[in-house]
């Protein structure tokens, strides 16, 4: 029997249970024993759903602390002797799982966003060049199988459920970082782009017009998002840039307004119900994935699709 | 105060041409550039040295010898000292096998303070900050878009990181490693005429393996724990698309399908 270790997400803890998919695609169904850590207080979304769940004590160690989390993910190995540990790549996530690997002297794959299985290999894939090529890795020597997973690349069905034993780590943490929070700023922005159904994104082609969008994406009670240019550009934030460098959305709707539909940006749309796409070029890539083809210039396009809606709406 | 900057020097990536069916990368060698976010990192520690001018910064970097022009270019700037880490035996290393390269040198020379981008262009893993930091036993922070210059000495570094919801301000005791990324804004001064003249060419040290001692089998290939077999093209389903025009038949056929879909 296999046994898996899974590393909370700590921005969305209800997402770790899709890192059981990668433990799934490594293993098959029924053919490994899950173990969740956990540093939050709020376990019930993963029961049923983890053989086991850890919970770190109340305490033990800052939830910003890559260095201390990593020393409880070690002893914790030590323990169990892992075949495979899962960290999700989130910005905590991206600060311990190369220090983990280090400290168990084994490799690991950064951003991974699938599992092939050929022959009796595990083939572990993720993006490389920049998005550019997929490349397929295996793991070689002794140490556990170790990987950062690409937050939404994965989604995980429940089977049926388990009978889940909850469990306590309570010993100090020996390496704690030197390092205190003074103060925390909310961000104006958010609202998360992945959690919307429907996403009203702009490129370069609607660099003058971007402020139009919120209105037609209000009109869909969706959320605006953005290529990488028009964020270098200073356009729009970071947080809604979509793509290989930014977020892996997975709305029902996508509207790429005068985006060109390069790799990279490519890279950031999983698993979309309908795509529409606006561009003056007929022939961009973005264009031979989409459900309808808008051929003309998306400033335009919206003002008449608004016009459109606010006369069915009255 | 004793800043060393570890920066990459890495291909330009929109240079690159990957050729697929024959599973190679073209054009790895046509253009190098410092990696953008270690141009801030720099940036920053230069201005740290332009108002203290006791303040040493030493530029150090592992890569192959084409990396040396680009290494050159920043000893033209305010840098102390330049280091380029080159043997053949370290290529094809992993981050595991770099962080330690690195870690080895680094550990004999003398600092308060690592600087280092957050994410390399061709890389892009963010291992090395960090298993550099656990190599030398350091705290280390990713993402950092501000570092504080009155909180910055020996004893404690003060920063903003930003996430998607967040801006967090931390202190950590130095010596630490301090990663900072491109939205920081840092700039690089550019290099005067005179400076842009000057012959740099016996100012960069160069280290080898002479000088560090790793196994063979411990570097390079050999020391990697991961092995790429394949290399696939990214594919994406294909639509049976639908083009209209920007007039009153295209929007119809747009708020239609919005309307049987269920997103009015
Ligand atoms: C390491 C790396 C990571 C990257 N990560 C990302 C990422 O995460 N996300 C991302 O998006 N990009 C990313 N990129 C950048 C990516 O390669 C492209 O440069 C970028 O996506 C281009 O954005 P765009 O399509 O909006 O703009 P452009 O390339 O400028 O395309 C504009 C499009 O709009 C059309 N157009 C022009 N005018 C109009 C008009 N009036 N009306 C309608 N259409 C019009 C044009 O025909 C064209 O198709 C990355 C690049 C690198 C090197
Ligand atoms: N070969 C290298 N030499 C020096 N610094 C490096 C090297 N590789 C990575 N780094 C540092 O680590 C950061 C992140 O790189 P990466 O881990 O490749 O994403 C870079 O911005 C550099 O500061």
């Amino acid at each position: 029997m296999k046994k898996t270790c899974i590393f909370q997400d700590t921005e969305k803890t209800q997402n770790t249970t899709d890192l059981l998919e990668v433990s799934e695609r490594m293993y098959g169904r029924g053919q490994f024993e899950s173990h969740a850590v956990l540093l939050a207080d709020s376990f019930d979304p993963l029961m049923g759903s983890f053989h086991h769940i850890i919970r770190v004590a109340k305490g033990l160690v800052d939830c910003y602390d890559p260095r201390g989390i990593c020393d409880i993910l070690e002893n914790l190995h030590k323990k169990n002797r892992f075949d495979s540990i899962l960290i999700p790549g989130t910005s905590l996530g991206e600060m311990i799982a190369p220090r983990l690997a280090k400290r168990l002297r084994t490799g690991l794959v950064a951003g991974v966003t699938d599992i092939k299985k050929e022959g009796g290999h595990i083939e572990i894939i993720r993006p490389a060049f920049s998005g550019k090529i997929l490349e397929g890795v295996l793991h070689t020597g002794n140490g556990p199988v170790m990987m950062s997973i690409r937050p939404n690349a994965f989604e995980y069905t429940p089977g049926d459920p388990l009978q889940t034993v909850v469990s306590a780590y309570t010993e100090p943490v020996s390496s704690p970082s030197a390092v205190t929070r003074l103060h925390v700023k909310e961000n104006q922005q958010t609202c998360d782009i992945r959690d919307s159904e429907v996403l009203i994104a702009g490129g370069g082609g609607v660099k003058e017009s971007f402020p139009e969008l919120y209105r037609l994406a209000d009109a869909l009670k969706g959320r605006v998002a953005a290529s990488r240019k028009l964020v270098d550009q200073g356009i729009a934030p970071r947080s809604i840039q979509v793509g290989q460098s930014g977020k892996t959305v997975s709305p029902r709707l996508y509207m790429a307004l005068g985006i060109h539909g390069s790799m990279q940006h490519m890279a950031g749309l999983r698993h979309i119900e309908s795509l529409i796409s606006v561009n003056t070029a007929a022939n961009a890539p973005i264009c031979s994935l989409s459900d309808i083809v808008v051929h003309g210039d998306a400033g335009k396009f919206i003002d008449r699709l608004m016009k459109k809606i606010a006369v069915y709406r009255s | 105060m004793k800043i060393i900057c570890v920066v990459k020097i890495v291909p330009d990536v929109d240079s690159i041409v990957c050729d697929v069916e024959n599973n190679i990368l073209t054009g790895n060698a046509a253009r190098m550039m410092l990696n953008p976010d270690d141009a801030c990192a720099l940036a920053f520690a230069l201005g740290v040295k332009a108002s203290d001018p006791d303040c040493f910064v030493e530029v150090v970097s592992m890569g192959p010898m084409s990396a040396r022009p680009r290494m050159e270019d920043l000893l033209r700037l305010a840098v102390d000292r330049g280091t380029l880490i080159s043997d053949p035996v370290f290529e094809g290393s992993d981050t595991l096998v770099t962080s330690a390269v690195l870690g080895r040198y680094i550990a004999t020379r003398p600092f308060d303070c690592l600087l280092t981008g957050s994410h390399s262009l061709d890389g892009g893993t963010a291992h090395v900050p960090v298993q550099l930091a656990e190599t030398l036993g350091l705290d280390q922070m990713l993402g950092i878009i501000r570092i504080d210059p009155h909180r910055f000495d020996s004893t404690r570094a003060v920063f903003e990181v930003e996430d998607d919801k967040t801006v967090t301000t931390y202190e950590m005791a130095m010596p630490g490693v301090l990663s900072v990324t491109r939205q920081s804004g840092y700039k690089l001064p550019y290099v005067t005429l005179s400076d842009m003249r000057r012959d740099v060419s016996d100012e960069l040290a160069i280290i080898t393996n002479q000088d560090l001692c790793f196994s063979e089998t411990d570097v390079g290939p050999a020391g990697s724990r991961t092995k790429v077999v394949n290399r696939y093209p990214q594919t994406y389903e294909k639509k049976d698309r639908h083009i209209v025009g920007n007039d009153e038949a295209g929007i119809s056929c747009v708020f239609n399908f919005l309307k049987q879909k269920g997103f009015l």
